[in-house]
């Protein structure tokens, strides 16, 4: 039996492509069981708004399952996934931008996270590192977040970036250290990270 | 190596991206410098409490939901399916039931006007207010007379062609064909609604596909609808919000629907003349909205 139940763990993403290719909706499902998380995750770095990264990670999956049968075999599901939610999340954002509506990503908050505000001894509690690792990533303009959060927060290589933003190797690599630097400015104070570039 | 050099390649280093000659350099430099070490170590503990970082979001579990209800393709059948998880045995048994239950049916209507209830989804007729509809009643009728619930005619479902598309149009905005495909399938069912023949005579009516497909519809709507409005495509958006509450009414019927509960629906549907917006929205086309 060629199904989606005759091991889940043995379906390579290879084979779940071709799998729906075929017309096998259980397999898209299982991309989707597979994949939903990163990219949701991906997405609401990228937009800061919880509802709004569930609206486009639908989106994501079902331009992914229009297109699939178009993608290369050369191409790793990932990257291409990724590929399609940067751009989901980019015209997103931009739409939000025309209709001058856009929520503040840079929250004001994150400006009160100036260097000279006294560093707690032991560090941040999770909640509000994690509060403070959000602001600070919404403060960053939308190239620098891209590729920070695909390399730092993702764990994505320079090769897949490239692949997922269409960005030179120069670029990429200056946007990250900048990103970097920005992150590393706002955050240093609060998490006892003193190094300096 | 200098440290300047060192700590231009730290980054690079941490990120596994170095070609080999420079990450044995820096390697070599590392054991040697305790100033880049240091550094080093510091922007090690730096990705570490990015790591760390938890967005404390969810895939929530109506997400597949909404995202079946898009993609569902007639692929793959249901017995197709029922084979995917039920023992071929247990499939089969079914099958057998089928048949028989279709052999049974068969023999009791020979007559050929029930045929209709069953007739299969054609293509969309060109007429905005096709004459089969009517021609279709004094059939209903027939059906009607035995006192069972009325099985209506199933609207033609406009074919997904959706596997067409390239992979540039996958990067391309979508809503436009998702909307259009919904605002056609909601004018064929509202046009189904609005054609329905109810008589005096009628105890219920069967309204189970007119339901399945308003309930699908509904899901995609509240998703189109907020789209619109986060893309200020606004006559969309008010068209979508209009739509709405037909889709809740019907979805929300019974199966076997009271005919008081269809003429109201179908009274409100000709009052407001929705079918009319909606085919002024595909006329205008999608550059104007």
């Amino acid at each position: 039996m060629t199904g989606a139940f005759a091991g889940t763990l043995m379906n390579t993403s290879a084979d779940l492509v071709t799998r729906v290719c075929q017309g096998d909706a259980d397999a898209f499902r299982l991309i989707f069981e597979r994949y939903s998380r990163p990219v949701i995750s991906f997405i609401y770095d990228m937009v800061n708004d919880r509802g709004l990264a569930e609206e486009l990670t639908q989106e994501t999956f079902v331009r992914a399952f229009r297109a699939i049968h178009t993608m290369r075999a050369e191409t790793k599901l990932s990257t291409w996934l990724f590929g399609i939610a940067r751009n989901v999340a980019r015209e997103s954002l931009r739409a939000r931008a025309r209709a001058n509506n856009h929520v503040d990503l840079a929250d004001k908050s994150v400006m009160d996270l100036s260097d000279d505000k006294p560093a707690p001894v032991e560090g941040l509690l999770s909640k509000e590192l994690n509060d403070l690792i959000r602001r600070s990533l919404a403060a960053l303009d939308e190239d620098k977040r891209l590729v920070f959060t695909l390399k730092v927060l993702h764990q994505c290589s320079y090769e897949e970036i490239a692949a997922i933003t269409g960005f030179s190797l120069a670029k990429l690599k200056t946007d990250l250290h900048r990103a970097r630097a920005e992150m590393r400015k706002k955050i240093s104070p609060y998490a006892g990270v003193g190094y300096e570039v | 190596m200098k440290c300047e050099v060192c700590s231009e390649l730290l980054e690079e280093y941490l990120d596994g991206e170095l070609a080999l000659h420079d990450r044995e350099q820096v390697d070599a430099h590392l054991l040697a410098c305790i100033e880049c070490s240091e550094s080093f170590a510091a922007l090690t503990a730096e990705q570490e409490l990015f790591t760390r970082y938890d967005r404390e979001i969810e895939v929530p579990p109506f997400l597949w939901t909404r995202i079946a209800a898009h993609t569902n393709t007639p692929k793959r059948s249901w017995f197709g399916s029922l084979l995917g998880k039920t023992s071929l045995a247990s499939a089969i048994a079914v099958l057998l039931i089928a048949l028989a239950t279709g052999v049974i049916w068969f023999s009791s209507h020979k007559s050929p006007e029930p045929k209709l209830a069953s007739t299969p989804p054609t293509a969309p007729s060109p007429d905005p207010l096709p004459k089969s509809d009517e021609s279709a009643a004094p059939k209903r009728e027939v059906v009607a007379s035995h006192r069972k619930p009325r099985s209506r005619v199933k609207p033609p479902v406009v074919a997904d062609q959706s596997d067409v598309l390239s992979s540039e149009l996958a990067y391309l905005d979508m809503d436009e064909q998702d909307t259009a495909l919904h605002i056609e399938q909601s004018k064929i069912l509202l046009r189904s609604i609005k054609n329905v023949q109810i008589s005096d005579t009628d105890e219920e009516i069967d309204v189970t596909y007119d339901k399945a497909l308003s309930r699908r519809l509904l899901n995609e709507n509240v998703v189109l609808r907020r789209d619109a409005e986060m893309k200020a495509k606004f006559p969309t958006k008010t068209l979508l919000a209009d739509l709405e509450p037909f889709l809740i009414d019907i979805a929300n019927l019974p199966d076997r629907a009271r005919p008081q509960d269809v003429r109201e629906i179908k009274e409100r549907v000709q009052k407001t003349e929705i079918v009319a917006a909606l085919l002024d929205y595909q006329d205008r086309g999608a550059n104007n909205r």
